[in-house]
């Protein structure tokens, strides 16, 4: 697992924990590109962790803000700095897209159970996001490229596609397709799907695929802790109550009845 | 340094601070962030008899200075909990209080009667007060309260303390009719009923319509709750809940009367924030030569420092 080992030693007992991403991180904005609803950003500090692995996420806040901090997914993570794609709605979010370059964040993180821990990596899948869902995907692209047998990206309008020119962009607005409309033309039995976007996209895509093995859906909730225990972002699953920010964000469409 | 230890509810705490019911969850997950031996106790998530699966989703909104949560009492139960999590708890080097809540005076004594079973506790909490699961708020209903008490007193030896309503009900007469039937003591108070509504859909944000407010945004709600508990009870042991995010609000706290300060919201926000707090508390009194945070609790009540 990508979680950052910063050994911290706890007076109680003398006992060595790595207990690192429990404990706010400073990080500077140092690059940026924005369009109108879309923010593309980098930040780096010394103590960020630097082996993210894909599909986990970090909270982020700003200053020291009363509020409860905001998650992202992390769309790529190297000595160079965790690099975030977020839709620039909402009080963290604004700041990314205002905020002068350097200015402080913290982060803590990362959370979640990495992607690799819950799929089967014997086949190969067909990434599925829509909007700001497709930054972990393109973190799974560049992690795990003999994995990926194509790439559906949706999004309502062309407004981000000068953030994103690695990929081709499903733009709703020109083609008239929806990601899971164009998911279709490309989805052949014996591959799986990995899908992150908003709800209304991942029921869609539930409803066609239902029947179909290995389909993953990356969940979204708004985070307390991140670390599993205020149970703010608990769902029901096939198995009992999870958590999006621990067992999760990725479930098997099989373990989400709800999820049509 | 400056004494931070308190002897409350016949047992010696290492700090006023104490991770509240809910956030810290059982201690488990947590421990490696804490500086334990620092933070007074942890309360557990609320625990019931049978297993609860809580509220769906979205639970969680964010407000200004602070967040709605509806978590709905999600636990295992109070047999799954001995089972799974009681063991691992009882390992953390720090003092434990049990949140339990229950839909019947019955109830909440059969509940305190396997509680009284698990070892390592040094406290009950009822937790009279949830907003989050339907039905009348029993904490607000004087006469309710006395027979929960009564319940739960009258089958366990270990201290009892009752969580209260900020915002609804009479929280002195509910305050009287628990220390009346034998509870040491009070927390208070809750998060406080509130609404968010999306303004894009027109719908409201949590799925059932109203969570709990907590955070900064409830401090003023909490102090004034505690002072007037204080004036009225000065021998109850109050746990002063709500909105403290920072050494200042802390302070106050215990000033309005409080002997130890919940942390409930600000551990979500920043699981370093107990350890921050009984340091900087330490700091705080020994700048002021002061030798025990003893020295400022209630100092609200009784005109303040004196200023020569």
């Amino acid at each position: 697992m990508g979680v950052r080992v910063e050994e911290k030693k706890l007076m109680n007992n003398g006992v060595t924990h790595s207990g690192s991403r429990f404990f706010w991180q400073q990080a500077q904005l140092i690059d940026r590109r924005t369009s109108e609803r879309y923010a593309r950003v980098l930040l780096r500090g010394p103590e960020l962790p630097s082996d993210v692995a894909v599909g986990q996420f970090v909270l982020v806040r700003y200053s020291d803000d009363p509020c409860l901090p905001r998650a992202f997914s992390v769309m790529s993570s190297s000595d160079l700095g965790l690099e975030l794609f977020v839709k620039t709605a909402g009080r963290v979010r604004e700041k990314f897209r205002t905020a002068p370059m350097g200015t402080v964040f913290e982060v803590r993180g990362p959370y979640g159970t990495p992607y690799a821990d819950k799929i089967s990596l014997d086949r190969k899948y067909i990434l599925v996001g829509g909007g700001s869902g497709a930054a972990p995907l393109l973190h799974f692209r560049r992690q795990y490229p003999n994995h990926v047998a194509g790439e559906v990206y949706g999004f309502r309008t062309e407004d981000a596609c000068g953030l994103l020119n690695e990929i081709e962009l499903t733009v709703e607005s020109t083609t008239g397709l929806r990601a899971h409309e164009q998911l279709r033309s490309i989805w052949r039995p014996g591959l799986g799907i990995l899908a992150c976007g908003p709800e209304p996209m991942l029921r869609l895509l539930a409803q066609e695929y239902r029947q179909q093995p290995d389909v993953y859906v990356s969940l979204e909730a708004r985070i307390g802790c991140g670390v599993g225990t205020c149970l703010g972002c608990s769902i029901h699953t096939s198995t009992g109550m999870q958590r999006i920010c621990k067992e999760g964000p990725l479930f098997a469409l099989e373990e989400l009845p709800w999820l049509i | 340094m400056a004494d931070l230890v308190l002897k409350r509810l016949d047992a010696q705490f290492a700090s006023p601070i104490i991770l509240a019911s809910g956030p810290a969850g059982f201690g488990v997950e947590l421990a490696p962030a804490l500086d334990l031996p620092r933070i007074g106790a942890i309360t557990t998530k609320t625990i019931t008899i049978e297993p609860r699966t809580g509220n769906d989703q979205p639970r969680l909104v964010d407000c200004p200075s602070g967040a709605l949560n509806s978590i709905g009492l999600e636990n295992p139960g109070i047999d799954a909990f001995a089972r799974l999590a009681h063991s691992q708890m009882r390992e953390l080097p720090l003092r434990r209080i049990l949140s339990l809540a229950a839909t019947s005076p019955g109830e909440m004594e059969t509940l305190a009667v396997k509680a009284a079973k698990l070892s390592g506790f040094d406290a009950i909490e009822l937790n009279l007060s949830c907003p989050n699961i339907g039905g009348k708020i029993t904490g607000a209903d004087a006469s309710a309260v006395r027979e929960y008490v009564r319940a739960a007193v009258g089958v366990t030896s270990i201290p009892v303390l009752v969580k209260l309503p900020g915002d609804t009900g009479n929280l002195l007469n509910s305050s009287e009719s628990a220390l009346s039937v034998g509870a040491a003591g009070l927390t208070l108070i809750n998060s406080v009923r509130g609404l968010r509504i999306d303004w894009t859909t027109g719908r409201p944000f949590l799925s059932r319509t109203y969570g709990g407010l907590s955070g900064p945004a409830i401090l003023p709600v909490s102090l004034a709750r505690v002072f007037e508990a204080r004036s009225a009870f000065p021998e109850a042991v109050i746990i002063g809940t709500g909105g403290v995010s920072d050494l200042g609000s802390a302070i106050e706290m215990l000033m309005a009367g409080a002997d130890f300060i919940g942390i409930g919201f600000g551990l979500m926000v920043d699981p370093e924030l107990p350890q921050k707090l009984a340091v900087e508390l330490d700091k705080w009194l020994d700048e002021r030569e002061m030798v025990s945070v003893q020295e400022i609790i209630g100092l609200a009540h009784s005109g303040g420092f004196d200023v020569h």
